[in-house]
C-alpha cells in the first residue's frame, strides 16, 4: 500500500549491436573499395605500358607487340580505367554510408551500380583472358600461332595484369554482398 | 478525505492502469505490426512474382545459348593436308568453357525456382532473398565471363588480326560463325537478366 514515488522511467534502450554491425560493414566496404581501386589501376597501367620489340624483322610478321595491336586489350584497358574511375567516385557515397547507417535507398543504388560495374569488369577481364590463353597456346584447328614463344616479356606483362582485374571482380562480389547484408540489417 | 481516497484509488488504479496500459500498448503494437506487415507484403509479393518470371526467361536464354553452342558442327566439303576443315565447339577451349558455364547457369536457375516461389509465398523471408542475391551475383560474373570470352574469340574469328598473323576463319566457316554469334548474344541476355534479378532482390530486401 505504499504509494511511493514512481521510479522515473528512462528511455527504452534499443540494443546498440545492430548500429555497430552496420558501421563495421560500411567500414569494410570502404576498405575493399580502396583495394579494388589499387587493383584495377595496376591492371590498366600494366597492360597499357606494354611495348616489346624483337631485335630482328621480317617482311611478313610485325615484330613489335603493344596492347594496341589487339582490340580486346584496348577494350581491357578502357574498362579497367572506367571501373577505377567509378570506384573513386563511389568513395564519398561509401563514407556517407558509414556516417548514416540507416540509408537504404542509396544502398540499393550502390548495389545496382556495383553490379553493372561487376559485369563490365568481368567482360573486359575474361575477354582478355581468352586472348591471353590463345597467345600462350595457339590453336591448331584455326591455324593461329602462339605468339608468346617469341614475345616473352609481353606475354608475362599481359598475364600479370589479368590478376589485378580478377581480384577486382572478387572484391566487387564481396562489396555487393556487404551492401545486401547492411540492407537487411536495418537498425 | 481526499488523500486516503486518492491513495486508495492510486494503489488500486496503478496495477490496473499498468496492465491496461501494457495491454493497450501490446494491442497498439500488434495492430501497427499487422498493418505494417500486410502493407509491406503487397508490393514484395509483386516483386517476387516478377523475379520468378525473370528466372523463367533466363532459363530459356541460358539453355538456348548452351544448346546452340553445343550442337555446332560444320564440315567443309574439301580438305588439304595442312588445314582441318571441321569446326566444332571442342576446337576452341573458350567455347568449351562457354558451354560448361551456361550449363551451370541453367542448372542453378532451375534449382533456384523453388526458392523464388518461397519468396513469393512468404514476402518477408529475408534469408532466402539474401541467399538468392549472393548466388545471382556470382552467376552474373560467371555468365558474363563465359559470354565475353566467347565474344572475344568470335570477334577474332570474324576479323582476324594482322599483327599476330591470325586469319579470320569465319570467311570459310559461315554457318559455324553465325551459330556461335547467336549463342553469345543469348548468353549476354541471360547475364543481363541476372543483373535485373540482383537489383530486384536488393529492392525487396529493404524494409
Amino acid at each position: 500500500m505504499k504509494s511511493g514515488p514512481l521510479e522515473p522511467g528512462g528511455p527504452s534502450r534499443v540494443p546498440p549491436r545492430i548500429h555497430k554491425g552496420n558501421k563495421g560493414v560500411s567500414i569494410m566496404d570502404l576498405v575493399l573499395r580502396a583495394v579494388a581501386i589499387v587493383a584495377t589501376l595496376a591492371s590498366a597501367v600494366a597492360m597499357g605500358t606494354t611495348n616489346e620489340t624483337l631485335p630482328f624483322f621480317n617482311q611478313f610478321i610485325q615484330f613489335r607487340a603493344r596492347y594496341n595491336d589487339l582490340p580486346t586489350f584496348t577494350f581491357f584497358v578502357i574498362v579497367n580505367s572506367i571501373v577505377c574511375f567509378y570506384l573513386v567516385l563511389s568513395l564519398p557515397m561509401s563514407i556517407f554510408h558509414i556516417v548514416r547507417s540507416r540509408a537504404t535507398f542509396t544502398r540499393v543504388i550502390l548495389i545496382f551500380l556495383d553490379s553493372v560495374m561487376l559485369a563490365l569488369l568481368t567482360l573486359g577481364a575474361s575477354a582478355a583472358a581468352a586472348i591471353v590463353y590463345l597467345a600462350h597456346k595457339g590453336n591448331a584447328s584455326a591455324n593461329w600461332l602462339a605468339i608468346c614463344q617469341q614475345f616473352n616479356n609481353f606475354c608475362q606483362r599481359i598475364s600479370g595484369s589479368l590478376i589485378g582485374s580478377f581480384g577486382g571482380i572478387l572484391v566487387f562480389i564481396v562489396l555487393i554482398l556487404l551492401s545486401a547484408i547492411a540492407l537487411c540489417r536495418r537498425p | 478525505m481526499d488523500q486516503p481516497r486518492s491513495s486508495d484509488e492510486a494503489t488500486v488504479e496503478i496495477p490496473e492502469s499498468k496492465s491496461g496500459r501494457s495491454k493497450a500498448a501490446t494491442i497498439a503494437a500488434t495492430t501497427k505490426a499487422a498493418r505494417y506487415a500486410s502493407g509491406g507484403g503487397g508490393w514484395k509479393r509483386g516483386v517476387g512474382i516478377f523475379d520468378f518470371i525473370l528466372r523463367l526467361c533466363a532459363i530459356v536464354a541460358a539453355l538456348a545459348a548452351t544448346t546452340t553452342m553445343g550442337t555446332t558442327n560444320q564440315t567443309l566439303p574439301f580438305f588439304t593436308q595442312f588445314f582441318q576443315f571441321q569446326a566444332n565447339y571442342d576446337d576452341l577451349p573458350a567455347f568449351t568453357f562457354f558451354v560448361i558455364a551456361n550449363a551451370i547457369a541453367s542448372g542453378y536457375l532451375v534449382l533456384s525456382l523453388p526458392f523464388s516461389i518461397v519468396g513469393i509465398v512468404r514476402p518477408h523471408a529475408v534469408g532466402i532473398r539474401l541467399l538468392l542475391l549472393i548466388l545471382d551475383t556470382v552467376m552474373v560474373a560467371v555468365t558474363t565471363a563465359a559470354a565475353s570470352a566467347a565474344a572475344a574469340i568470335v570477334y577474332l574469328a570474324h576479323n582476324g588480326n594482322s599483327n599476330t598473323n591470325w586469319l579470320a576463319i569465319c570467311q570459310q566457316f559461315n554457318d559455324f560463325c553465325q551459330r556461335v554469334s547467336g549463342a553469345v548474344v543469348a548468353s549476354f541476355i541471360a547475364a543481363l537478366i541476372f543483373m535485373f534479378l540482383v537489383v530486384l532482390s536488393a529492392v525487396a530486401l529493404r524494409r
